[in-house]
């Protein structure tokens, strides 16, 4: 089977003039934290919580969903990884923050709640939280977290944003 | 009997076409880079894709913290996890700062130096800024001037291609262009009311040193046009935008003429007082702290402005006690950048039916200086440009409201179009900005520090200030809302990694260090072609220039080779 990267080899030396095929460099080891294996930044809960608010900020449509293109494992891998203690501490309080907000709003436990609740609760919430100014809750930086996890993603980055590795050319004025 | 006819220090914009020029004329050429070599098959990660990346491509935090604080604090927007490794470790290569001051010293120790991380901006030089230091009396005058160099920026453009359009104007001279990125249809809006509004202002494609229609020499050297990936720093497989590592090098390698050493580390220059003629090179070995000596029958300092003065300030002889050819005093003075930071941005209106396709590469529109051009009318002296672009703002960040399947499909639409400006001005040369020898503290091969002490003038300050009402007053007369300005801070000092006048060149051997070809007036074998010769920043980036005093001044000693002055 022809991989991606031979493909792009490939294309680099069709497109002529280029001697050198570049390795495209070391594959990166990807470390989000897989589905079904223990969290290693998330508590349980916080695991649970940041699951259910990508999936319903994201969901799955005719494409893939936030929870589909594994954004929880890969926000795991985020923090843990890339955060140093400031921003760890700083998204775990967000997280309980969010969490006493999303219960309050749904009268009861916002991960025990019925789907129809838990989107009333979380949109309710996400409108709070662009109207008033600033992050108190630091929602928005969790919201932009979930965001560009996804988007980094490759269903979130081929199949909803058609980002394509070689555009070729450069068209300032696409009509939508 | 030298090793070598000519020994080049340094590897990036100006070594590299210092090396071509030099081996093409059939002269043996030692390149010295201090760090390794990057081989652009194994080394350019370019064709990473978003996902194969972890952690968003960012560097970890606490690793920022540890190796990349001045690095990552200067340019966060071009260091990621993949080309973490094009930027020199600041645990590493320490610098000192003077105190009460601050400078942001940006690097790159490898093939090619910085020219793999650039920009790519390039804009000549015109007669506005060699006669500038002569008109109002900061610095001392150029002692040269734009016909004698126009040639040889016909040379070096023909040979790194450029993207760009002709325009015609007088403080901006034309380059040798290949086709433009076109304006976006918001800029071409901007364009239209800027220059019927304000006349003496013109919004132009930004000139980057990208191909669009490679040439057949371009493209013998393995170069194609550009992709319109927005990857360039993180190298270029098809070697479409110009550094030294994808033409230069290349060009001076297939000469057969070339040797090159990487992990070269130069400590001093030899001096031989009787022949009044530097000799050789003494290097440390960054890996094995072996110390070795290259000779030459000449030698071309392109090790960037601040480390080229700190070489010759540490080569210090009987005949030279304060640093080879520093008679004058002036070698590590002038140090200047462009002062930047002023600028604005806002929504446009009317495009919101429009996206792009392709991701362009290095800004959008440049506003020429437009101050100052016919005699002094501003509050300032000098002048600046602004470089620019508009875009859809996007929504990858996440930073709209809504949950869901409108959420998503948020991001199918652009959103509206942000246009934003931003100021590159001119540091007004002052002696007491300067690089020098710290006193006491060492790198781990035995090499001084850099002692850095820059500050900026009232003149900086005042233009920056009107550069930001300027922009502003564009930006209301294109219909803009929501402007905001960044009026908070000018740059740091080195922070738009514009470093320049160490060395400068002039008529007067008691007030320079180099005369108009490069070559220190002192010892006539010995040039120094990369920033340090400037005698005055002008407003331009500046690459194009070193490299077009590089291949000149090449030449020039090629032919004093030729008839056995040197």
């Amino acid at each position: 089977m022809t991989t991606r990267r031979e493909v792009l080899q490939g294309l680099i030396v069709s497109i002529g003039g280029a001697t050198a095929l570049t390795a495209c460099g070391g594959v990166a080891n990807v470390l989000s934290t897989q589905p079904g294996s223990a969290a290693r930044f998330y508590t349980s809960t916080e695991y649970a919580l940041v699951t259910r608010i990508s999936d319903l900020i994201i969901p799955r449509t005719e494409t893939p969903g936030a929870v589909d293109a594994n954004v929880p494992g890969y926000m795991d891998g985020l923090m843990t990884d890339w955060a140093n203690s400031e921003t760890k501490n700083a998204h775990r309080t967000a997280l309980g923050q969010i969490k006493a907000e999303l219960d309050q709003r749904a009268s009861g436990n916002f991960l025990d709640v019925s789907d129809s609740v838990a989107e009333q609760s979380l949109g309710s919430f996400d409108a709070a939280a662009f109207a008033e100014d600033g992050d108190a809750s630091g929602y928005k930086r969790v919201k932009g977290y979930v965001s560009q996890s996804y988007f980094a993603t490759e269903d979130g980055a081929t199949e909803e944003l058609k980002w394509v590795a070689i555009p070729g050319r450069w068209d300032p004025s696409v009509e939508i | 009997m030298a090793e070598f006819d000519a020994i080049v220090v340094g590897s990036g914009m100006s070594g590299g076409m210092s090396a071509k020029e030099l081996t093409e004329r059939g002269l043996k050429v030692l390149v010295l880079e201090r760090g390794p070599e990057i081989i652009p098959e194994r080394d350019y990660v370019d064709n990473l894709a978003p996902w194969e990346s972890p952690n968003l491509d960012n560097v970890a935090q606490d690793e920022i913290a540890e190796r990349y604080p001045k690095q990552y604090g200067g340019v966060a927007y071009a260091i990621k996890e993949s080309n973490k490794n094009f930027w020199v470790r600041d645990d590493e290569h320490p610098y000192e700062e003077a105190e009460g001051t601050t400078y942001d010293w940006l690097r790159g120790y490898h093939t090619g130096g910085r020219s793999i991380m650039w920009s790519r901006q390039v804009y000549r030089l015109s007669n506005l800024d060699f006669n500038a230091n002569k008109t109002d009396g900061y610095g001392i005058d150029w002692p040269i001037r734009y016909e004698e160099l126009e040639p040889w920026y016909e040379k070096v453009e023909t040979f790194i291609g450029i993207a760009g359009s002709a325009e015609g104007l007088p403080q901006l001279p034309d380059s040798v262009f290949q086709p433009a990125f076109e304006l976006t249809d918001a800029e071409k809006a901007l364009k239209a009311v800027v220059e019927t509004t304000f006349p003496e202002r013109n919004v132009i494609a930004a000139r980057i040193a990208h191909l669009t229609d490679a040439t057949e020499e371009q493209q013998s050297l393995g170069r194609s046009n550009c992709q319109v990936r927005n990857r360039c720093h993180f190298g270029c497989s098809f070697k479409a935008y110009f550094s030294s590592l994808n033409a230069t090098l290349p060009a001076a390698e297939r000469t057969g003429n070339l040797t090159m050493v990487h992990n070269a580390i130069v400590s001093s220059i030899e001096y031989d007082a009787e022949t009044n003629r530097v000799t050789g090179v003494r290097i440390v070995d960054a890996e094995t702290n072996e110390k070795r000596l290259y000779t030459s029958k000449v030698i071309f300092l392109n090790a960037s402005t601040i480390a080229s003065a700190m070489i010759l300030l540490q080569s210090k002889s009987e005949a030279f006690p304060a640093g080879l050819v520093n008679r004058s005093d002036q070698v590590g003075r002038n140090l200047m950048d462009h002062v930047s930071g002023a600028g604005a941005a806002g929504m446009i209106s009317g495009f919101d039916n429009q996206k792009v396709f392709g991701r362009r590469p290095s800004g959008g529109i440049y506003i020429p200086r437009y101050a100052n051009l016919n005699g002094q009318d501003k509050p300032y002296l000098r002048g600046f440009g602004f470089q620019g672009g508009s875009s859809p703002l996007g929504n990858a960040g996440g930073q709209i409201a809504g949950i869901g399947r409108d959420f998503k499909e948020a991001h199918k639409n652009p959103g509206p179009w942000r246009i934003n400006m931003l100021a590159f001005g001119e540091q007004l040369p002052n002696p007491e900005n300067r690089v020098t020898l710290h006193e006491s503290k060492r790198d781990r091969w035995g090499n001084p520090l850099a002692l850095l002490h820059v500050t900026y003038s009232d003149n900086e300050r005042t233009m920056q200030a009107e550069a930001i009402k300027d922009a502003v007053a564009m930006l209301e007369a294109a219909g803009c809302t929501d402007i905001t300005t960044n009026d908070a801070s000018l740059s740091k000092p080195g922070n738009r990694i514009h470093e320049m006048g160490s060395a400068r060149m002039g008529r007067d051997p008691a007030d320079s260090v180099l005369n108009s070809w490069c070559q220190a007036h002192d010892v006539p074998n010995l040039f120094v072609t990369d920033g340090s010769f400037m005698a005055s920043s002008a407003c331009q980036n500046p690459s194009l220039t070193y490299m077009a005093f590089s291949a000149r001044a090449a030449h020039y000693a090629a032919d004093l080779i030729a008839d056995g002055t040197l």
